[in-house]
This record gives structure tokens, sequence and C-alpha cells, in this order.
């Protein structure tokens, strides 16, 4: 079977090359069969990377240690899934996968894009092949998944203990759809600069991949800080760490590039700028592979490193080099139709709305390399960590939450005092009356007072949006189920977005609580010892040993008492593995977790003696589930708007005409 | 045009209030990355500093007492600087690995850390692991 793979891989490289070649010669001589030779190049390769991936899977389910990614990656007790998503688990495979993402939604765009656009999808089809090049290249020529030992050992290293998790399964496949997802607006806007054909189609027809990736990129952090949460028993989800720093950049200038996409549609502004955030967006994307491959920067994350950091910044260098220099060449030919007339309105609020986002980026990246930064100008490696990011992302956060509520409501061009006085009056008062209510409740800590007045303003900007419509269409004789589900369906992406945003609120709420009304304790407990934490009680019982063919596991039991009502044990655990296979860890704290929407009780097991005493870390995280069902509401909220309506159906089938009668005219 | 200039100005002002921030966060939150030579040589100066130092966990020198208190020294192959730490302890952490700890040298040379993490000492996917002819043995029981 690797045979396949191997010859599938190189063949795709080929075939990459010939795409890209026959896409140019193809567009420029007019010459449409060379075009489609090209598309089907490119679907050749999707079906072949297939093979490769199918054929890959094959062998780390039956174990052929004769391939060193096999051998590396897997042991004979791996369970069936875990040796599946080894495949992602180290480097070569990871490679391959991304390459198997991007030629199937590459293939996607071909089919969806056949007959139309004929001066400028061959474009978009040479740029992905570009990129596909650079990763066939790496799979084929540096980090080969088929490589094969010159010797079979009789056991593989076997897969990291901490990787054996559910959320460590789905969540790098989700953040790499994400990641290969942005690609694809990309090449759409390459097109654009390359064909010279600037106007909003090139937007148009890629938004949806945009917003396509951006909810995998969402959905993919939030499932890494749920397996963080879950599985590395610190008590936290997120810690600022340069890998989740890579992750996360990509996904603040998307959100930007995702918001000002719509000024441009709407108003004819931005042009320029949207396409910059679009370059910035890609090359963050990249860099953040970059990051976390090359090892450049230290992070706790184990990651498989190799030397294909310096590909990766030369790919980085001619991505922004290419991008760049032919955006100056046609920097005179965008034309912007519109300009500001006030503060005091919707485009302003998409200007901060952008200058934020992005600057959060900025920030994030300049703490993540300032160790590289600093080492290269000072000759000291100093390191910012994460009160600095916290110090400067809340506050920015803080207005963007602000930006949310107010956006989408304020007048375009410029808001009149009725407006301002129609849309914020109730909502305002929502927000002063929850800080006040706060501060009457006793609490004092003014980030979370702000945050939370800031929340209930923009929950009630959104829920009277819903109310007003809803309202507007009960009155034409609709009953209020049937208005809001039309109300939402005759403008899914509007009405998408504020399930998104409220989303966001959720998610906030829930970090802020979180992170600002922690109580924790450290305890060490002789049987029968009770220690109280906020309103539960708990009770140890003991601590015991088992041991199975895995692991020798020693497991705490408490009794929890909510007064005098018994919910049940608690069982924290501590394992060690037996199995020698991945050095890089064979101890695992197993937390013990309560969640409720309220809080969730977090258990650690230190530590334990013979004697039977044991040391417990017990965390009480206030609205953790809040960030968790945010992001449910994120994930409905980008169904809703991508979810293809009748509009859209009838907006496609207009199209091979328009196209066809550009066509005639140019 | 009235309209525009006043957007220019907010801009300014929100990207001073960013650069502000930024300069801030630094100013407050930086720590010095030391080698422990670097950190050996800055003795006298450095007691009291805040300071990440990364080193090899000294194997057997790791003492795990029940409260919590976590005791180990850390070399760079030459010198050896003791390391108490309480709070998390990284799955990670054992014998061998590279152990980076934030905090102050005292003046006892006692390195007194509050935040602790642990690199795993493979930087690369390397075969040699793979050559032992019987593979991996399985993990002698840990007393």
């Amino acid at each position: 079977m690797s045979e396949i793979g191997s010859i599938s891989i190189l063949l795709s490289f080929f075939i990459s090359i010939y795409s890209l070649v026959f896409s140019i010669i193809g567009v420029k001589k007019r010459n449409r069969s060379f075009v489609k030779s090209a598309e089907n190049g490119l679907i050749a390769i999707f079906l072949l990377l297939l093979f490769a991936g199918g054929s890959l899977i094959y062998e780390l389910i039956t174990l052929n240690f004769s391939i060193k990614y096999v051998a590396l990656n897997t042991s004979t007790d791996l369970p069936l899934i875990y040796r599946i998503s080894s495949l992602w688990a180290g480097q070569a495979g990871s490679l391959l996968l991304w390459s198997i993402i991007l030629s199937g939604f590459t293939a996607v765009v071909v089919i969806q894009n056949r007959n139309k656009d004929r001066d400028f999808q061959p474009y978009v089809n040479a740029t992905l092949a570009v990129i596909s090049l650079f990763f066939l290249f790496l799979i084929t020529y540096v980090e080969n998944p088929f490589e094969k030992l010159d010797f079979i050992p009789n056991e593989g290293r076997g897969l990291n203990p901490i990787l054996q998790n559910g959320y460590m399964a789905i969540h790098p496949l989700t953040l790499y759809i994400g990641y290969v997802g942005i690609s694809i607006p990309f090449a759409f806007g390459m097109a654009a600069l390359i064909s010279g054909k600037l106007d909003d189609n090139w937007i148009r027809n890629s938004r949806k991949w945009a917003l396509f990736a951006w909810t995998f990129l969402s959905v993919g952090l939030l499932l890494g800080a749920r397996w963080a949460y879950l599985e590395l028993g610190w008590g936290g989800y997120w810690a600022w760490d340069p890998v989740e720093n890579a992750a996360f950049m990509p996904w603040l200038a998307g959100t930007a590039f995702l918001h000002s996409i719509m000024i441009q549609e709407r108003k004819g502004m931005f042009k320029k700028w949207n396409i910059i955030l679009l370059i910035i967006t890609f090359f963050l994307t990249i860099f953040g592979t970059f990051l976390t491959r090359s090892g450049i920067v230290s992070s706790v994350h184990s990651f498989a490193q190799s030397d294909i950091g310096p590909l990766f910044l030369g790919f980085i260098a001619f991505i922004l080099l290419f991008s760049f220099s032919i955006f100056t060449y046609r920097l005179k030919e965008f034309e912007s139709k519109e300009k500001f007339d006030s503060l005091l309105s919707r485009e302003s609020a998409f200007v901060f709305n952008n200058l934020l986002f992005l600057a959060a980026a900025f920030t994030v990246f300049l703490g993540t390399i300032f160790p590289i930064l600093s080492e290269a100008i000072t000759g000291n490696k100093i390191l910012v960590g994460p009160p600095y990011f916290n110090k400067v992302n809340v506050p920015i956060g803080l207005v963007l939450i602000l930006l949310m509520g107010v956006g989408p409501l304020i007048s375009w061009r410029k808001a009149s005092p009725n407006n301002l006085k129609k849309n914020f009056l109730i909502p305002a008062i929502f927000g002063i009356a929850t800080g006040i209510l706060l501060l009457i409740l006793g609490i004092r800590e003014f980030v979370a007072v702000a945050t939370f007045s800031i929340c209930a303003f923009v929950t009630s900007t959104i829920f009277i949006e819903f109310f007003r419509g809803v309202k507007v269409r009960s009155k034409r004789g609709e009953n209020y189920l049937v208005a809001f589900s039309n109300l939402v369906s005759k403008n899914r992406r509007r009405y998408g977005g504020y399930i998104i945003h409220l989303g966001v609120v959720l998610i906030v709420i829930g970090i802020t609580s979180s992170s600002v009304f922690l109580t924790q304790r450290e305890v060490v407990l002789s049987k029968g010892d009770s220690f109280d934490l906020g309103r539960y009680t708990l009770v140890f019982e003991g601590v015991k040993t088992f041991s199975n063919d895995a692991k020798d596991g020693t497991v705490a039991t408490l009794a929890l008492f909510d007064g005098n009502k018994n919910l049940g044990n608690m069982t924290p655990e501590k394992n060690i593995y037996k199995y020698e296979g991945n050095r890089e860890i064979n101890q695992e704290t197993e937390v013990a977790l309560r969640s409720t929407i309220r809080d969730d009780l977090y258990l650690i097991l230190s530590n334990s003696t013979d004697d039977g005493r044991a040391s417990i870390r017990a965390l009480l995280n206030p609205m953790v589930s809040w960030i968790w069902g945010g992001g449910i509401f994120i994930l409905l909220g980008a169904l809703v708007a991508m979810w293809p309506g009748v509009k859209f159906a009838r907006f496609h089938s207009f199209i091979p005409e328009i196209s066809g009668t550009r066509r005639k005219t140019s | 045009m009235k309209g525009k200039y006043k957007i220019i100005i907010a801009i300014l002002v929100v990207v001073t209030g960013i650069s502000y921030l930024v300069f801030a966060g630094v100013k407050d939150t930086f720590v010095y990355y030391l080698t422990i030579d670097e950190l050996i040589t800055k003795v006298p100066e450095v007691y009291n500093d805040k300071v990440r130092v990364s080193g090899t966990v000294v194997t057997g020198s790791i003492d795990n007492n029940i409260d919590r208190s976590l005791k180990f020294k850390i070399t760079d192959g030459d010198a050896v600087v003791d390391v108490e730490y309480q709070g998390i302890v990284p799955d990670i952490f054992a014998d061998d690995v590279e152990a980076v700890v934030e905090g102050t040298l005292n003046e006892q040379n006692i390195f007194k850390a509050d935040l602790l993490l642990a690199k795993c000492p493979t930087k690369y996917e390397g075969e040699d692991q793979l050559k032992n002819p019987n593979g991996y043995q399985y993990k002698k029981e840990k007393g």
C-alpha cells in the first residue's frame, strides 16, 4: 500500500506543476482546453491524495512498522480510532492531511466555477496550485510520510498519551480545515490582483469560504481550549502559549476581514484594505504553521520539529513579496466609491472594528516573537508572559465587544440623534443597570463589572433586533414562531451574524467569570478529612491504586456534598503509563470535573503517599461551560449564515448569463 | 471632509492608546530569559530579580513532598541550580527533561520558582530510538 501512497504524492506534485503552467498559459492564450486540462489536473490531485491518505491510514491501522511514520506514531496497544488519528499526530502526516484538505477544497472550487469567469478563475486555480506545490514538495522530498526504515522495529514509539483524547483527535483536523480554508479567499484575492478584475466579484464568490474557514478556526480554537482544560490538568484553558497564539492570530485577522468585506459589498469602500487584510490573514496561517513546526519559539506543547523551518520562511517571503508587489502594481486601479461622512456612522464602526482586531493580532504577534526580537536587538532574551497578553488584549477586547453592540445598529453615513436614541437608549439602560446591580451585589472587580455591563448592552441590542423584526412580521398576521423563522431565513447573513455575536457574548462572560472569580484551594488530606470550596464540601475517602495493561493508576475518591445533599463521588487520578515508547510523557493527570451551568468543580490529584494521604488541588471555575455553549452558538450562527437559501440559488442561476454578457462586451 | 478628520483623530487616539498598552504591558511584565551560566555570572545583582531560567533536571534530584513543595536541581551540564517550587507540576516534568522555571534567586542561591514548565527532551523525531532490536520495553514498575 505504501507504494501507492508514494507514487500518488509524487504524481500529485508533478500534476500541480502541470496545472499551474497550463492555467496560466491557458488564460493568457485564451485556450479553453488548456484551462480545462489544468482543472482536471487539480481534481486528479485530490483523488490521488485521497489514495495517499487512504494508504497511509491503512498502514497505520495494520501497524506496518517498516514505515518510519507508522513506527514513530503508533504502537500495538493503540486503539483503532487513535491509529487513524495518528495521521495528524506527526509532522509528515499533518502535512499530507493539509495537502488533502487543500486539494479537496480546490476541487470544490474548480467544480463550482467550471463555467464561470473564464478569464478570472484560472488565476484562482494557479494560485491554489502554487500553494499545493509547496506542501506537496514538502511531503514528497522533505518529510515523506511513506519513508521506509532500513530495518523493521518490533514495536512502534506510540502515540503520546495526552493526545489520546477525543478532543485531540478532532481539534487539529478542525483547525487545519480552518487554516487551509483561508487559502481559498486568498486565491480569489490574488486572482483579482493578477487579472486586474478588482470589482467585488472575487469577494462575492469567496466570502462563504471565508466564513467557512473562520467557523472552523473558531471551533478548532475552542476544541483546543477544551482539550487543554480537560487533559493538561492545570485548571485553565488558555495560556497564551506560542502554539495557541499561532492559531489565534489568523482568527483575529480573519475576523477583521469577514467584517470589512461587508462594507465593500455594501458601500464599495475598503477595497485595498480588504486585499491587505487577506494577505495578512493568509500570511498568519502559514506563519502559525511555521511557528509550531520550526521550534523557533519555545512552547510547552511538544510538537515534532524538523528542518522544514527555513523552507517555510522561504515560502512566507515568497508570498509576501509576490502579493505586495502585485498589489503595488495594481494600486492605482482600485476605485473607492464613497467617503466618510461622520465619526458616528456604521462605516466608522467598521473602521474601528478592523483597527482593533488587527491591533490585537499585532500585539499577540509582537508578544509571541518578543524573545526573538529582543535577542536580535539587545542580545538579551526577554520574554513577555500571559500578564502582557492580558493587559493589552483585555481593553482591546472590551472596546470590540462594545462595538459589537453598536456596529450592527448605527446608521450608515451619519447617525442622527434620533437613530441613536431609537437603537441604543434601551440597551444602554440595560447595560448601566446591570453595572449598578453588580455593584450593589458587592462585586468590586472593575473589569468584571465593565465586561458584564457591556455584555448586557450588546445582548439587549441583539434581542431588540429580533423582537422588532418579529413584531413587524406578526402585525402582518404571522404567528410569532413563523415570523421568527421567516425573519431569520429571509436575511440569513444578518441574523446568523447576530447569533454568532450572542455566542461571543457567552464566551466573553465565561472567560471573565472564570478568570476573575476563580477560587482554589490546595489541601493535604488523610482519610476522613474534609474541606469546603464555595458551596461544596468534599470528604476524602482515600486513595487506591490499580493496574492494567496500559498503566498504573492512583485514584483518590472524594465524596461531594452540596449542603447535606450527596452528589456522588469525584475521582481524580494520576496515571503512569507503563509503555515507555513515547518518551515525552508517561505520566498523566486525569482530573475529576463536575460541570454545571453555574460553575465547574475541578479536582487535581497532585500527589499521594503510601500511607494513604493525598494532596489535592481543587478549583471552582465559575461559568466555564458558557464558553463551550458560546461555541455552539457560533457554529449555529455560522450555519444559518452559510446555509444555501432561496436567494442564493437564484443568484447562482444568474451567474452564467451575467458573465456571458460581460465576456462579449469586453 | 470634517468627518474624515474626526476619524483620523479618533484613529490616532486609538493607536496611541494601544501603543501605550503594549509599552506598559512589556514594561511591567517582561522577564529576562537566562541560561544557567548567565544566571550564575550575574550573581549577586540578579538576586531578587524576576528571571526565567531553563536547564535539564538532574536525574534523581526530584524531591516531591506531599505538602506540595517540590525541590529539584537543574543543570546546563556544568553548573547546578537548586530550585524550590510550589504549584502545579506539569505531567511531562521528570528526570532529565528540560525544565523552565520563573522566579527569583535568593541569597542562599536557591531559586524560588513560581512557574514551572517542562519541555520534552527529544527535538527530532529520531529513528535511533527505534533501532533497539526489541523495540520498546515496558517500563519497570515505579516505586
